[in-house]
């Protein structure tokens, strides 16, 4: 066990915002670690390391330095394995850490820890014409109508009738589905990344046990950090970029959807954490952390993973849009209007948590990678072929939700982000205090009238953990989105601030 | 053979008439007669129209001989062309003043009007003449569109032009986005801002560059446009969104 000063002598700041963590600060790395922090961040991450070196080792999760080189010495890895400012400790791999591995390569791995359990996780943003000043005095009751709409917490259920037919149409076809029984907008498609639904899903390799579980979950938001959010444009960083988003003024009013796939999406992931033990075993994979299980890409378990976790995707785009259609229901309902003179559009749907085949480029040469996406977000470059013709000229949409109660950002992609980090970018604020801690440390009653002094309203089921998801167990986002945007990795276009919240 | 007598004589299926055939070319002759010659009194045709009887070549030859034909019923193609021309020359002494009128002009000019008729006019025009390319070249000018030696391009640029700028959808679209513009100056961003994504050498080439890449750009939104309007069609058909408040349940 090496010291805190020895651990430094791997670690090398590199650029205004970035540090390089050299080979042998774990065994076997394959390819170099690097993390984009600035001062404010940094501190979080190096007192992390000094910690674990002082318990030895002992309690809790890897320090997310640690994770991200451990993810570096997985079998197959291209470039570097990179961590976002947000990057905090999670299973096996850090949250806000990619890793992209060489199709090509035989020895190649796909790994569930590293797309993460709730899979493809995302948010998705809606416009409306509506100013501050139309929903001020209507606030409580539509945070109490959409309260209503939209089923929240664990074991909630959600109110579109689903049958076990519908739910394995809803696994294949993802928001196709959704737009042939009516729940979606054909613009909705549009703007939603890999148009909101993955072709190679396959839901027989989900099983009953991930089926039974996401059948009555359809259409609620879940618990944890997920959110339905009021919010209004602070401040418009790049007005054209904005406009092309419909987004014209300030205090326009928008509403931010935080949810995933729900108990359906954990269960795919455990399930093949389960079998990927065995294949590693039969392969002889070796990895550094138990938690990184993982199997050869083209492996029966490889394939079967990602054919499971594609279903999960498109159950998590059926997910927001059914939200979407209840949302602008009860705007409708609020406003006497219709969704379309509301102008409620999707802006655009992003995902957290996923694995993609995408095609880079890797010392000049153009390659087939499969990237791992956890806790972060892809931010694909004015131009590139796979985004809506709509942000050709802008670059894609990047959503950042900020946490309950602080602001939101909306980015757009850079070819600088193409370059460094497989266009990729930050997806939130990145947790700072574990939940235990957060509740060990805060109260709620604080936090709930915290929230109330700043004007925001707030429907939630469980009071009583809303300090896990305060502002203060998480890292500040402003400082994230700032480095993304000095890094250059991602551009800042849009600022948000919620004024009323819907939570589990 | 015939074919242009025939016509004349509004003969029926006059495509298929073959001499040849022996009933084919008594039923021909018998047809003459009834229809246009009329040289025999009707109750006195009877042998003629016995196409069956044996005797039927030497009814022929009779007949013949009292049209004054110079010909012998054997020689059967003269005879067939003989009978058709004095036919014809019949049916022209029935109608002088009707066809006294036709000339050769005139003939051209009824093909040139029919043809007209029945498509469009346009197909007509000679797309080469000088005072074609004249009219082109004055409308480009009218138009801003830049001079190209393909006059024919130029006409489909014109026509894009019209289409997108001059039609009454387009000029309607135009009028509101002015006075939106009116309100903000910035709607657009100017072509030395947007970003090509690649450099293409010189300035010259990097404008070029951009300005293809816009079109492409508004190609493909309008695809997406066709795209989306067939999901909205379908979903005329297919839609049928539920909620039920009763399956409703918040959990903790």
């Amino acid at each position: 066990m090496r010291t805190y000063n020895e651990e430094l002598k791997f670690v090398e700041k590199s650029g205004p915002c970035g540090y390089h963590i050299r080979k042998g600060f774990v065994d076997n790395m394959k390819v170099e670690g690097y993390f984009y922090a600035n001062k404010a961040l940094e501190k979080l991450m190096f007192d992390e390391l000094k910690q674990s070196c002082n318990s030895k080792g002992f309690g809790g999760f890897l320090p997310g330095m640690k994770q991200i080189a451990n993810v570096a010495a997985l079998p197959g890895i291209v470039g570097r394995s990179i961590g976002l400012p947000d990057v905090h400790s999670g299973y096996g791999f850090a949250i806000g850490n990619i890793a992209a591995f060489d199709m090509s390569d035989p020895k190649s791995v796909v790994s569930p820890g590293g797309v993460g359990f709730d899979i493809n996780c995302g948010v998705r943003l809606l416009r409306t014409n509506l100013h501050l000043r139309d929903v001020e005095g209507l606030k409580e009751q539509l945070a109490q109508c959409l309260f209503d709409h939209i089923p929240v917490g664990v074991g909630s259920k959600g109110i579109i009738p689903m049958t076990a037919q519908n739910l394995e149409e809803a696994l294949e076809m993802g928001m196709d589905w959704s737009l042939r029984e009516g729940y979606a907008w054909a613009e909705d498609k549009e703007h939603c990344e890999e148009y909101g639904r993955m072709l190679q899903a396959d839901p027989s390799k989900v099983s009953s046990r991930a089926k039974k579980r996401g059948l009555p979950q359809l259409g609620t938001l879940g618990a944890g950090n997920h959110y339905a959010e009021i919010q209004v444009v602070e401040e418009i960083y790049d007005k054209y970029a904005a406009k092309k988003m419909g987004v014209d003024f300030k205090d326009q009013v928008c509403v931010m959807i935080h949810s995933g796939s729900r108990g359906m999406g954990h269960q795919v992931a455990t399930d093949a954490l389960v079998a990927m033990e065995k294949a590693m075993k039969r392969d002889q994979i070796d990895v550094n952390d138990r938690q990184l299980a993982c199997a050869h890409i083209q492996s029966v378990e490889g394939q079967d993973y990602l054919k499971a976790m594609a279903s999960a995707a498109n159950y998590a785009w059926v997910n927001r849009t059914s939200m979407t259609f209840l949302t602008r229901q009860a705007f409708a309902k609020m406003f006497n209007s219709t969704p379309d003179d509301l102008d409620m559009h999707v802006i655009y749907d992003v995902s957290h948590n996923i694995a993609k085949v995408e095609e880079h480029f890797i010392d000049g040469k153009q390659k087939t990678l499969l990237v791992h996406r956890k806790g972060s977000t892809r931010a694909f470059p004015p131009h590139h072929p796979l985004i809506p013709v709509d942000y050709q000229l802008t670059g894609q949409p990047v959503l950042i939700g900020g946490t309950m109660g602080t602001c939101s950002y909306v980015l757009t992609g850079t070819d600088q982000g193409m370059v460094e980090t497989f266009g990729t970018t930050c997806h939130g604020a990145g947790r700072a205090l574990s939940r235990a801690k957060s509740r060990r440390n805060l109260d709620y009653t604080d936090v709930l009238s915290a929230l109330a002094n700043q004007g925001i309203s707030i429907r939630i089921a469980s009071p009583k953990l809303v300090m896990e998801e305060a502002p203060e167990s998480y890292k500040n986002v402003t400082d994230v989105v700032d480095t993304c945007h000095e890094a250059g990795i991602s551009k800042k276009c849009i600022k948000l601030r919620p004024i009323a919240v819907i939570k589990g | 053979m015939f074919k242009r007598k025939l016509l004349a004589l509004d003969f029926p299926d006059a495509d298929i008439v073959d001499i040849k055939d022996d009933q084919k070319f008594r039923s021909l002759v018998v047809w003459l007669e009834d229809q246009k010659i009329r040289h025999l009194k009707i109750e006195d045709r009877d042998p003629l129209r016995n196409l069956q009887g044996e005797e039927w070549l030497k009814v022929l030859q009779t007949y013949l001989i009292g049209l004054n034909c110079p010909y012998n019923s054997t020689e059967r193609q003269a005879v067939t062309d003989w009978l058709l021309g004095y036919a014809v020359r019949l049916e022209y002494g029935d109608g002088v003043d009707k066809y006294k009128n036709v000339t050769p002009e005139k003939f051209q000019e009824l093909k040139t009007k029919q043809a007209g008729a029945s498509s469009n006019p346009l197909d007509n025009l000679d797309f080469n003449s000088p005072e074609f390319r004249a009219g082109i070249t004055s409308l480009a000018m009218m138009l801003q569109i830049p001079p190209y030696q393909d006059h024919l391009e130029v006409l489909k640029a014109i026509c894009t032009v019209i289409e997108e700028r001059f039609s009454l959808e387009s000029m309607a679209a135009a009028k509101k986005s002015t006075e939106q513009l009116n309100k903000e100056k910035d709607e657009f961003i100017p072509l030395d801002k947007t970003e090509l994504g690649f450099d293409a050498g010189d300035i010259i080439m990097t404008e070029t560059a951009k300005i293809l890449r816009l079109l492409h750009l508004h190609d493909l939104r309008d695809l997406q446009t066709k795209i989306n309007t067939a999901i909205v069609k379908v979903q005329e058909i297919t839609a049928n969104p539920k909620t039920d408040s009763r399956l409703g349940k918040v959990g903790r």
